[in-house]
């Protein structure tokens, strides 16, 4: 499969500060890639590049084999946009609104009547589409706000964190969304800083921290690198002190890793089984009450832990 | 192009979605214009001022002095009882009093007894114009009655008056030939207002609701940096800018929208100006429109360039109206520049609103045509054009 | 009470945070108020209005005395401040000079002028002399009508004074005994002397006028400045937006979740709305305080009796604020209250005298001004200017409260039936 999008050594620097450090990916047609990182990684950064809000320091990246730098028009024109935060006239009416976007992308007449009745349809807000977006629930502006995205069948689509602040039950309809779209043949970028978001979707996964791509393949490449490690999450009490259990932990034979956050212990460990009793009995030396215990197969939470030491949500 | 009117539509929804902008479209503007037009539905009303008179003296002196007054230009006499008058003073329903004392007549005049009292609002510019043309018809009266004395002196160093009764006689025969040759003076001032050619009677009034057009226009396009401001919170700025849409072409649409609003209130507040108020708006249309167009650019290319250091919608929202009250000020649009210091005369020429108005008196006023506000025109322009390009070359979308 | 007070304070905190906010109600006024202070002249020199150096342009086609003497005039000491005259060959020239608005007005004082008053030769038959009708024009410039009125008084005021003497001149010639006998051209020549000393007398002329006594309101001895009106009349505008912003912060705190947070607090629903409303009140004295302090530093306005000023102030203030309660009450969202609020504030602005001559207004404006705390406030602040105190300032300071208690108690029953407060 072709690459529909190209990324090499993208650069941002805000003077002395580097938000995009040398990311470096492609995406092949028709699959689903996630950007993963914490906040402030620079997904944001990255994706506003690449939709040509923001000039890069240096770097470029060829979308639908247009390049950022020398044609923006025509890169603007390949995709679609799926903002974080809803962009939409909230005084028009979903399809004032879909009518508005579709001539920004140029398109106009019986074709776009036709591509926003689709729309409507596919969004399910073809009855309430003569409402004003004020009167509609945040998921039905959600829907909206992605559609506007489909509007011109771009080649590639970029959602920026579209879950987030979110209940979930719009997050599974966003979700599902995203694969029906998929199944169709769109190509998508989505950022996320939700672990289980990027391991339902997508093909293959970047993870990115501190502006920097740290690790890039599919999920099953991404956890080997890992290891054959299994992950230990103790639950503590709320007024015991979870740092000084996992320093304790960090030198018991058996365990890899041991890092704290919140009320919660993470350990790493080539065998679970093998480590629970040592690490029940370290808490206990300590008075720590332990409220429970799971016990994770290797996943991409284990993987940013590896690679960066801190946990994904911090 | 087909763009731009999809953003002029979009705009036309998005700001005629409350009921409010109608109000300040068009319902604020209207009354402005009709109070300060002078809150008259008349043209021929007459445009001098009231004068309060109080007659308590009744004598053929008082009468002089109100038929004096009546022949004023600037004020017209109107005679009430004293409670009446100092009523109606009281209220600030008048600018001045006039009260003419008991006992005022020829005698008290001759005797330099002779003493009436103005009562004058503080602060009021109508005021001080009464008390000229007071102090005009004052001397008229005083004159006949001064140069008659004088004839008597003179007559009596010559030949001594027999009697009292005989002195009295001299005076008044005097004093009837000093009043015969006041009525015969011919005119000896002739004003001519300048180039009005056809003899269009320009009316005054016209100058304020030029002014208020001026204002009313100016702070609604200002307004635009409410617009991106509002874009920009929406997030829809964000959008717009990764869509194959260019910047210019987000701009001009948004510029030429606004523009086309205006263009349309403009009209209407002409249309109310010529219908209800009767005021003359000078026969020059092309002209009218020429001014009218390149004003509503300048404010609006101003608006898009404030749009880019404003944050807040109601922050666009206050310096939008200060900045436009500020400038209709300084631009002369409220009060003639004429009443400026020569030097701040000089330092709003940076001010599109000066030249917005200047253009508008000649057309208005003057009775220009269209080549002659050619240059306000093209510095008026000059201003869009300006404007336009910084609100281009800084336009961020956050 | 306590809490009151703290509901208050906070409102003053967060709206003296508010940067647009302070744009509105300190700097528009305060601009404003500067760009009133140079057209009242106030900057330049402290006479009555703005008006100096206004350029005339004078055509002395005449070359005689009375020609001479208006040039005179035109060009004398006196007249240098307000006039900056300068002389054209031609007529033309001269209109030129208006058209481009180069002059206020153009003065044209044809050949011949001061022999057509002035009985020249074979001219006088006595009482049947008939003046030949020659004019001086005074071609105007309509963009400064104000100017140009004031180079036609001159000259008007000059022509009554030559009449004057004209006529003083005549009645004395035919007070001479024997005139009736001499040969015209003896009486002629007497005319002539007699006319030109008796020209400019205005000794005995003044002796017998009438006088003109002057009476401002108040002592006539406090001369009024103009900024002692404007100042006051735009922080009273902007006074009106505070209120509204004060408004708007009612509905702002129920729709970002704090009145609720409130509501559940052990404070009730009086204390809460007397804070807020004691929070407006106490933003919009900051307010009035400080534009009316900044008047007096910066333009040097004198206020008089201090203790006047700081109870008109908190009249005025009480008044505002029913209007702003009201206003809130009425209104179902905070986009709304402000719209409606800066409606308000400009029209109470124009209404109350801002702007406008209410006197020249027909009845039924003057009456609907009355509405406006900006009306009643400037009759206040006017009177305080003047030299007025505490005494004199009864009328406005109960039609303020008046208003105020009449609007709080009308903006109470609302607010209780709507349930505003609730929600």
């Amino acid at each position: 499969m072709p690459a529909i999008l190209e990324v090499h050594d993208l650069v941002k620097n805000y003077g002395d500060f580097t938000a995009v450090n040398g990311v470096s990916f492609d995406i092949q047609q028709g699959e689903i890639f996630s950007l993963l990182g914490p906040n402030g990684a620079g997904k944001t950064t990255t994706i506003s590049i690449l939709s040509t809000l923001y000039q890069a320091t240096s770097g470029d990246a060829t979308i639908a084999g247009y390049s950022l730098k020398k044609e923006p028009t025509a890169v603007r024109r390949a995709i679609g946009v799926v903002p974080q935060e809803i962009a939409l006239y909230e005084d028009l009416t979903a399809r004032e609104n879909l009518d508005f976007w579709g001539q920004m992308y140029g398109l106009g007449g019986k074709q776009l009547s036709a591509r926003v009745d689709e729309i409507l349809e596919q969004i399910g807000l073809t009855e309430k589409a003569r409402q004003r977006v004020r009167t509609y629930s945040g998921g039905m502006k959600r829907r909206v706000n992605i559609g506007v995205g489909l509007l011109h069948k771009p080649q590639l689509l970029f959602m920026d964190e579209p879950t987030v602040g979110i209940d979930p039950q719009s997050r599974r309809a966003i979700l599902d969304t995203v694969q029906e779209l998929n199944r169709q043949g769109m190509t998508v970028l989505y950022t996320t800083h939700y672990m289980e978001e990027a391991a339902e979707l997508s093909n293959r996964v970047g993870i990115i921290d501190h502006g920097q791509l740290i690790a890039l393949g599919t999920q099953a490449e991404l956890t080997r690198q890992v290891g054959q490690t299994e992950t230990l999450l103790l639950h503590i009490a709320e007024n015991d002190d979870p740092q000084a259990l996992a320093a304790a932990l960090t030198g018991l034979e058996g365990v890899l890793q041991a890092q704290a956050s919140d009320h919660v212990i993470r350990v790493i460990t080539p065998s679970a089984e093998d480590v629970l009793a040592s690490v029940v009995s370290a808490a206990n030396e300590r008075g720590i009450k332990i409220r429970s215990i799971d016990i994770r197969e290797p996943n991409l939470e284990a993987v940013f832990l590896h690679l960066t030491g801190r946990a994904l949500r911090d | 192009m087909k763009k731009i009117f999809a953003i002029i539509w979009k705009d036309a929804v998005v700001r005629f979605t409350s009921p409010w902008e109608l109000m300040f479209f068009i319902v604020l503007p209207l009354v402005f214009t009709f109070l300060l037009a002078g809150g008259t539905g008349n043209g021929q009303a007459d445009p001098r001022i009231r004068l309060l008179v109080v007659d308590e003296a009744g004598s053929p002196v008082s009468a002089q002095i109100l038929s004096e007054l009546g022949k004023s230009t600037a004020v017209w006499p109107e005679v009430l009882t004293r409670p009446e008058g100092q009523a109606q003073f009281d209220e600030r329903r008048a600018a001045a009093l006039l009260i003419v004392p008991a006992g005022l007549d020829w005698s008290a005049l001759q005797a330099g007894r002779a003493e009436v009292e103005l009562l004058q609002q503080p602060n009021n510019l109508n005021a001080l114009v009464a008390e000229r043309a007071i102090s005009t018809a004052l001397r008229q009266v005083s004159a006949a009655s001064a140069a008659a004395s004088q004839a008597v002196q003179l007559r009596a160093e010559q030949a001594p008056f027999a009697s009292q009764a005989e002195k009295q006689a001299y005076f008044d025969e005097s004093l009837a030939a000093a009043r015969r040759l006041q009525a015969e003076t011919p005119e000896r001032v002739t004003v001519r207002t300048a180039n009005t050619p056809d003899r269009v009677e320009y009316d005054p009034r016209a100058n304020s609701s030029a002014g208020q057009l001026v204002t009313w226009v100016f702070i609604p396009l200002f307004g635009i940096s409410g617009m991106f401001a509002y874009e920009r919170q929406q997030g829809t700025l964000r959008r717009l800018l990764s869509s194959p849409t260019s910047k210019a072409t987000f701009l001009l649409g948004t510029i030429s929208g606004q523009v086309l609003f205006a263009l349309l209130q403009m009209l209407l507040l002409i249309l109310f100006g010529k219908l209800a108020l009767h005021l003359e708006w000078g026969r020059d249309l092309p002209g009218l429109a020429l001014i009218l167009f390149s004003a509503a650019l300048a404010a609006a290319a101003l608006g898009t360039a404030m749009g880019t250091f404003i944050k807040t919608e109601s922050q666009a929202g206050g310096l939008s109206i200060m900045f436009g009250m500020v400038m209709a000020l300084l631009g002369g649009c409220w009060y003639p520049l004429e009443l400026f210091p020569a030097f701040v005369r000089t330092i709003v020429h940076i001010l599109p609103t000066t030249w917005a108005m200047q253009g508008l008196l000649d057309l208005v006023l003057r009775g220009r045509g269209l080549v002659d506000i050619l240059p306000e025109a093209a510095v008026l322009l000059g201003f869009a054009l300006v404007f336009f390009a910084i609100g281009v070359w800084r336009f961020r979308f956050e | 009470m306590k809490k009151l007070f703290f509901i208050g304070l906070k409102d003053l905190k967060i709206i003296f945070r508010d940067r647009a906010a302070l744009i509105f109600m300190l700097l528009a006024p305060f601009l404003l108020t500067l760009g009133l202070g140079f057209v009242t002249g106030h900057f330049s020199g402290g006479s009555a209005s703005g008006l100096s150096d206004i350029p005339v342009v004078l055509v002395n086609l005449d070359q005689a005395q009375l020609g001479d003497a208006l040039v005179d005039l035109f060009q004398s000491e006196d007249l240098s401040t307000l006039l900056e005259p300068s002389e054209a060959d031609s007529p033309e020239a001269a209109y030129r000079f208006v058209d481009e608005d180069q002059a206020a007005a153009a003065i044209i004082i044809p050949a011949g002028f001061s022999a057509s008053v002035i009985p020249g030769e074979g001219a006088l038959a006595a009482q049947n002399y008939s003046p030949d009708p020659l004019k001086i024009e005074v071609y105007a410039n309509p963009s400064s009508p104000t100017s140009a009125g004031v180079i036609k008084s001159i000259v008007d005021e000059f022509i009554s004074r030559v009449e004057e003497g004209r006529i003083q001149g005549t009645l004395r010639v035919l007070s001479i005994s024997g005139v009736e006998n001499m040969p015209p051209e003896q009486v002629q020549a007497l005319a002539r002397a007699l006319f030109e000393n008796g020209e400019f007398d205005d000794e005995t002329a003044s002796s017998a006028a009438i006088v003109l006594k002057k009476e401002n309101q108040g002592p006539a001895a406090v001369e009024f400045d103009p900024l002692a009106y404007m100042a006051p009349g735009m922080a009273l505008m902007f006074l009106m937006y505070t209120v509204s912003y004060g408004g708007r912060s009612i509905l702002a705190e129920r729709a970002q979740g704090t009145l609720p947070r409130l509501m559940i607090s052990p404070t009730s629903a009086t204390q809460i709305l007397g804070g807020k409303v004691f929070g407006i009140f106490l933003t919009g004295v900051a307010q009035m305080g400080i534009l009316i302090l900044a008047s007096a530093l910066f333009f040097g306005v004198r206020w008089g009796d201090p203790l006047g000023m700081l109870v008109l102030i908190l009249a005025s203030v009480f008044g505002a604020t029913g209007w702003g309660l009201l206003l809130t009450a009425l209104s179902r969202s905070k986009a709304q209250v402000s719209n409606l609020g800066t409606a308000i504030m400009l029209i109470f602005g124009i209404l109350g005298g801002t702007f406008i001559d209410l006197s020249q207004m027909p009845p039924f404006v003057r009456l609907i001004s009355r509405i406006t705390p900006n009306a009643w406030g400037l009759d206040g602040f006017t009177t305080l200017a003047l030299g007025g105190g505490l005494p004199q300032l009864a009328g406005p300071i109960t039609a303020l409260l008046g208003m105020g208690a009449l609007l709080f108690g009308i903006s109470a029953v609302i607010f209780r039936r709507s349930d505003a407060m609730k929600s």
